[in-house]
């Protein structure tokens, strides 16, 4: 369990959903698990991709 | 990369008792966060512990982060011995969880999940009040983006009428 008290955990995650852009949530609704799961695979892949190019950048 | 719908079949075509949770589990619910491994909780029965064995057997699991040529052995001993398992394995990463804080074991979380079908799998996944539940419960500072993000998700279901 935290040492965050309920009250000042309240409010830092009402301080980070202040800062949510929520047309994202609202479109990841739209979806289906399936997608949403698709979705999550190609960003891996994708972010997998970024890492080689840092690395054959010299900057990985 | 973690092939989430090969690790999802293996689990489920090998009949081990398990509930997503972490953060597939917010995919399934509508989460927009990135995640990289299954999160899940198992049933720690005697015959669970076979099933999960032999189901991923195949798949080398070790030890996440761990130097290569440990003595680690994926037998049901290991399991009976220990508690959450943070794996890789040949289809990606798995974390294997005996007991989540905030919502305790398989059976104390049965009661507050809900079945999903997702590439023609069935499977058991946290409720977003509960997956909210225990992110709080666990108070772990990496998470408080994530708990505001479902706690909108839950906002926006009820404005619009979505489940």
């Amino acid at each position: 369990m935290s040492d965050e008290s309920p009250s000042s955990l309240d409010a830092i995650i009402a301080t980070y959903k202040a800062g949510l852009d929520r047309s994202l949530i609202r479109r990841s609704l739209e979806r289906t698990v399936e997608e949403r799961l698709e979705t999550l695979m190609q960003l891996q892949e994708f972010a997998e991709e970024l890492r080689r190019a840092g690395r054959a950048a010299g900057v990985g | 990369m973690t092939d989430f719908k090969a690790l999802l079949r293996t689990l489920t075509d090998s009949g081990v008792e398990f509930i997503l949770v972490g953060g597939v589990a917010g995919t399934v619910h509508g989460s927009t966060r990135l995640t990289v491994d299954v999160d899940a909780v198992y049933r720690r029965t005697p015959q669970n512990i076979d099933r999960l064995v032999l189901a991923l057997t195949p798949y080398h699991p070790y030890l996440r982060g761990a130097p290569p040529g440990l003595p680690f052995r994926w037998d049901a001993a290991t399991i009976k011995r220990g508690l959450n398992f943070t794996l890789t394995t040949d289809i990606g990463d798995v974390d294997l969880l005996g007991e989540i804080t905030g919502g305790g074991g398989y059976d104390d979380l049965a009661g507050t999940t809900l079945s999903i079908r997702v590439f023609g799998i069935e499977c058991r996944c946290l409720t977003l009040d509960k997956l909210i539940e225990v992110k709080r419960a666990a108070g772990r500072p990496k998470d408080f983006e994530a708990i505001a993000e479902l706690e909108a998700i839950r906002d926006e279901r009820s404005r619009g009428g979505r489940t």
